[in-house]
């Protein structure tokens, strides 16, 4: 049996206003190595919140967050930075990625900040941009990188630090399909042969039917997980 | 790689920075230049004080600095000669000259005025000073004859003197006694100082020891082999005679141009500081707009787990590296201008007049002073790591889930 990877215990998210928002509203998940799992759900029913609570960057108003044991709830503002920085994998909507620099730094740079030496980055970006696809792409700046190559370079940095798993925000919302087909494709490969946990907030039907768990979510609450 | 991103970073909006360093190698440029021209000015004009009058240093009897009268002298002939002799044994003298200084009146057929009577061994100020190169008519008493005097042209233009006219002087004599002589006007002098040219007459040693009955030495000029260290110089020099003398360096001598060279070099300071104020609002503003644009990528390297050390430092290097660019060329333009300026000069002649009452000449030739140069290098480092604080700390606190969605 998987280990689990993430365990959520009593989730809440409260945002305090005339009238307070309870984007989350006591979720219980267990996520397992491995997973391919999508968080679906229409527009404001809360799937971002969870995946920022996931990721760390927002505090939950009640619960617990237990990534491979640590409750990421009780760590300080810069235990979390370190937390983030070598245990979970990032993957933005809008790429994100660093303008002045190539696809290969862009990459090693995630490295850089793990204080990693200076071959080992340059070996492993290589080796993730050959399996995102970009093999040849190395040197091209994302200006220079189509939206779809932009988000497979966003991929292989996420993976860069060897993460526990990747948290992926609507990573297919600005592609066309094929470039969508393409990356999707190569998440699946990375989670059948390395075993990586990927995790994504979505309402694209097309990575909705590539995941193996589906977990729909309603004005803050779990309606299934399938 | 840090330093690569930091780098790219600043070239990211190109007319942005190049305003930015644009404007630092301007600022700098403009220092160096208000640096080399208040040098220039103010080192001709020390110059021309030593070199004409004042010496690098005098000495005098204790007594002559309480009271300057016709009594208070260094000694005997002998002792005179004893004591420039001690003195021109020092390693950092070039030379020596004697002079009899008496508090006196000038009296012309138009006016009289209070003067000091210079008594000179013309040989001694010939080798010592440079006073008899600045003689405008006549000559510095190497026509013969008896009761010449050189006399300053602007105290000659108020007693309506010319050459050969006739004048009379009253001072004291060894005894302390007035006594009156009359003197033939021999040379007019114009030195770049006209207050001191409008207080100070010359006359030879010998024809006012007719009146006075011996020779009075009141005061030895002494002459550095170089301008440099003079303060530490007349400390030895000092240390080496006498205590009942007493030994002053030009400052000293001269209070308001010592004044003026030590307040110079802070109010050189000051107007780099001034100079480096507005150069630090640039390039905050500049980062700051830099940090704004970037907001979303500074989000995501906060959410991937830059920590804040680490981006503090990125934001810090962006803000030298302006620095580092815009420094070195303004220095370089600076020592550019400067040294082109030192050969051709910058001619006020239009306020020629106002100059000379400052003793400068109206041609002035600017000066490199290297200290500066690291004095700016500090000041740009030190601006810039003043200016990264604030866009520094509005980078650590964005928060990363709004900055990634570019709220």
């Amino acid at each position: 049996m998987s280990k689990p990877v993430i365990e959520i215990k009593n989730l809440e998210k409260v945002y305090e206003g005339a009238v307070p928002v309870h984007a989350v509203n006591g979720i219980n998940l267990t996520i397992t190595e491995g997973e391919f799992t999508a968080l679906k759900g229409p527009s404001g029913c809360g799937k971002t919140t969870l995946l920022n609570l996931l990721g760390g960057l927002d505090q939950p108003t009640s619960g617990t967050i237990e990534i491979g044991g640590v409750d990421i709830t009780a760590l300080s503002e810069n235990e979390l930075i370190d937390f983030r920085l070598r245990n979970i994998g990032f993957v933005f909507q809008a790429y994100n990625l660093i303008p002045v620099l190539s696809a290969q730094e862009n990459v090693s740079f995630i490295m850089l900040l793990q204080d990693r030496p200076k071959e080992e980055r340059e070996a492993r970006a290589q080796q993730l941009l050959e399996a995102v696809g970009l093999k040849g792409k190395e040197g091209q700046r994302p200006g220079q990188l189509s939206g779809g190559q932009q988000q497979r370079v966003a991929v292989a940095r996420a993976l860069a630090s060897k993460p526990q798993f990747v948290l992926a925000d609507e990573p297919t919302a600005n592609l066309d399909s094929t470039s969508t087909a393409n990356l999707l494709d190569i998440m699946e490969k990375l989670n059948k042969e390395e075993g990586m946990t990927f995790v994504f907030a979505t309402h694209d039907d097309r990575v909705i039917k590539k995941a193996r768990r589906i977990i729909s979510i309603e004005d803050g609450k779990v309606l299934s997980d399938e | 790689m840090i330093f690569k991103v930091a780098w790219r970073n600043i070239w990211r909006s190109k007319v942005r920075s190049f305003i930015v360093i644009g404007s630092i190698a301007v600022g700098i440029w403009a220092g160096l230049l208000i640096i080399g021209f208040s040098f220039g000015m103010n080192n001709e004009r020390t110059a021309s004080a030593i070199g004409t009058t004042t010496g690098h240093a005098q000495i005098h009897s204790e007594a002559f600095d309480l009271e300057p009268v016709s009594g208070a002298v260094l000694g005997d002939e002998s002792a005179v000669d004893q004591l420039r002799s001690e003195v021109e044994n020092l390693p950092f003298v070039a030379g020596t000259a004697q002079r009899t200084v008496l508090q006196g009146m000038i009296n012309s057929v138009k006016s009289s005025r209070a003067v000091r009577i210079m008594g000179v061994w013309p040989e001694d100020e010939r080798a010592q000073t440079t006073l008899p190169m600045t003689l405008v008519e006549g000559d510095f008493f190497e026509s013969a004859g008896r009761n010449r005097l050189v006399i300053g042209e602007k105290l000659a233009n108020r007693l309506g003197l010319k050459l050969r006219s006739k004048v009379v002087l009253t001072f004291q004599d060894a005894e302390g006694t007035l006594s009156r002589a009359s003197f033939r006007v021999s040379g007019i002098y114009k030195t770049l100082n006209t207050t001191w040219d409008e207080f100070h007459l010359y006359v030879h040693h010998k024809d006012l020891e007719h009146t006075t009955g011996a020779p009075l030495v009141h005061e030895v000029l002494v002459r550095y082999n170089e301008t440099l260290d003079t303060d530490e110089k007349t400390i030895e020099l000092a240390s080496a005679l006498p205590e009942d003398l007493s030994v002053m360096s030009w400052k000293q001598v001269n209070p308001e141009l010592g004044f003026a060279d030590d307040m110079m070099a802070i109010m050189l300071v000051l107007v780099l500081g001034i100079i480096m104020m507005a150069l630090l609002f640039g390039i905050i503003n500049n980062m700051l707009m830099a940090i704004l644009e970037r907001r979303r990528e500074l989000g995501m390297l906060m959410a991937v787990g830059m920590n804040k050390s680490k981006l503090f430092l990125m934001i810090l290097l962006e803000t030298l590296m302006l620095g580092f660019v815009g420094g070195p060329i303004g220095i370089v333009l600076g020592d550019l201008s400067t040294r082109i300026m030192m050969h051709i000069g910058v001619d006020l002649t239009s306020k020629k007049e106002g100059l000379a009452e400052l003793g400068v000449q109206s041609i002035i030739y600017p000066e490199i002073v290297p200290e500066y140069y690291i004095i700016i290098a500090i000041m740009v480092v030190a601006t810039a790591l003043i200016a990264s604080i604030l866009p520094a700390l509005r980078a650590l606190k964005l928060n990363p889930v709004e900055a990634i969605r570019g709220q």
